[in-house]
């Protein structure tokens, strides 16, 4: 087993669950032993918008927690804090000023920040770490019978620059793991679409509309379901997708799923140990097919 | 130099100005030639008429204090598509998050929500208090009996030392 810390942040370890369960439940199977972190803080990402300094200082708290950790790589399953953590990592790497403010306020607090730990979301580490092959191998059921649209989210795929996990105008690896289950991953025009969590903080109905508007255009496609990798692309298109149908003003009866919620039903983990019950969208209508 | 916008009779402020152009170091937003791709591929653009462009062209000009007192700076989704397709790095997504900054720093009108986070940073060290869950069947669930882990929140001298990072100012 190999071991990798995870920095799991807010979203998912105060709601969305499922995408915690799932990625606890699939990555052993791959042979990743997850390592929490000895705390958990929040990100900075919210923070951003007040005071970008605090916003980095939070990001970089996480960063020397994970050194404390001494493992090497740091897994962040989250979009947003993948993006605040990049960000302030390259920030206080090209500002040594900059940094060693953020630095001196660590000791306080008895941290310490080196440059060593490497960041990985779930997607670029199945796709490049464990690489598709061992995917492939582990999958014990193929999911012949799905029909599935890919959502990467945006904060992990831009901007380019500071080092995303995957192309900024058309991103792949996310359907090439789809494939690498069995099932078939449809290219389609609205595939960079935002979810619009970023606006639930100021603009509610609007962030909705945008959820609402995607998951329209998705569900136009006929297919199977959705698969996001992310807990406020989960949040929008899942949990709230009733009230993303209503400020839209459309019907929406989408399976929406977390890849590693998928992965797990290839690696033949029940579905409750993956938080398939929790998923407010209608994923029976998936489940159905996949499950005798 | 003089500017007057006559329709508002407003002036620039170009000490405001200077200080967004510290606060996004090298991105490069006097480069901006106005060429509207920020602005054409704008997620925030449809629905709440955000214009990427615009705000460059007015920070440029040094309406600031316009900008930073206005709704229009908390409409941005940070979808990030703007500064991916900037020819010119001129980043209009980092130029709205030191407007806000601003706001913040001169008590302007910010959206509840990012207020109600940071104070509940300062409390948990999450921005989000634990929730309990329903599933499809209409059963109760928390951590606990969804067997997860305990997670470890922030230990006691992380409060004050959040604080004194807010405290920092442009």
């Amino acid at each position: 087993m190999m071991k990798v810390s995870v920095f799991w942040g807010c979203r998912i370890t105060t709601s969305q669950y499922a995408y915690e369960m799932s990625v606890r439940e699939t990555f052993p199977k791959l042979g990743i032993e997850l390592v929490d972190l000895g705390e958990n803080n929040c990100c900075g990402d919210p923070v951003k918008s007040m005071n970008d300094f605090a916003a980095n200082y939070l990001a970089v708290r996480v960063l020397a927690l994970a050194n404390a950790s001494g493992l090497k790589n740091l897994l962040v399953p989250c979009n947003r804090c993948h993006f605040a953590i990049s960000e302030a990592k390259a920030i206080v790497e090209k500002n040594s000023q900059y940094g060693e403010k953020i630095f001196s306020l660590l000791k306080e607090e008895g941290l310490e920040y080196n440059s060593s730990v490497k960041i990985w979301h779930v997607i670029d580490f199945l796709h490049d770490f464990v690489g598709l092959d061992k995917v492939r191998k582990a999958v014990e059921k193929l999911l012949k019978e799905l029909k599935l649209a890919t959502h990467v989210g945006c904060q992990v795929v831009r901007y380019t620059d500071l080092g995303r996990v995957d192309d900024a105008e058309n991103p792949e690896k996310l359907d090439k793991l789809v494939n690498a289950l069995g099932a078939e991953a449809v290219d389609y025009a609205e595939k960079l679409d935002c979810c619009g969590a970023a606006l639930m903080l100021s603009h509610p109905d609007s962030a909705l509309s945008l959820a609402g508007t995607k998951l329209n255009a998705v569900q136009a496609l006929s297919v199977d379901g959705l698969i996001v990798s992310c807990p406020d692309c989960g949040l929008m298109f899942d949990s709230k997708q009733k009230d993303a149908a209503t400020t839209a003003g459309v019907k929406l009866n989408l399976p929406v799923i977390y890849y590693t919620q998928l992965l797990g039903l290839a690696l033949g983990i029940e579905q409750e140990k993956l938080g398939l019950n929790l998923n407010q969208s209608p994923v029976d209508k998936l489940l159905s097919k996949v499950l005798p | 130099m003089s500017l007057t916008d006559l329709m508002s009779m407003a002036k620039p402020n170009l000490e405001a100005r200077e200080k967004i152009l510290r606060k996004i170091r090298d991105r490069a937003l006097v480069n901006c030639f106005q060429c509207m791709k920020c602005t054409s591929g704008c997620t925030a653009l449809k629905l709440l008429e955000l214009k990427p462009s615009e705000i460059e062209k007015l920070v440029n000009l040094g309406f600031i204090d316009e900008l930073a007192s206005s709704d229009i700076i908390w409409t941005c989704v940070t979808c990030l598509k703007c500064i991916q397709r900037c020819p010119q790095k001129a980043s209009p997504y980092h130029v709205i998050m030191a407007l806000r900054n601003l706001a913040v720093e001169r008590e302007a009108k910010v959206p509840e929500g990012y207020l109600k986070a940071v104070s509940q940073i300062l409390e948990s060290g999450l921005a989000e208090t634990v929730q309990k869950v329903v599933s499809r069947k209409m059963e109760t669930f928390d951590r606990e009996s969804l067997k997860l882990p305990k997670i470890n929140t922030p230990k006691e001298s992380f409060q004050a030392v959040f604080m004194k990072a807010m405290e920092e100012k442009i």
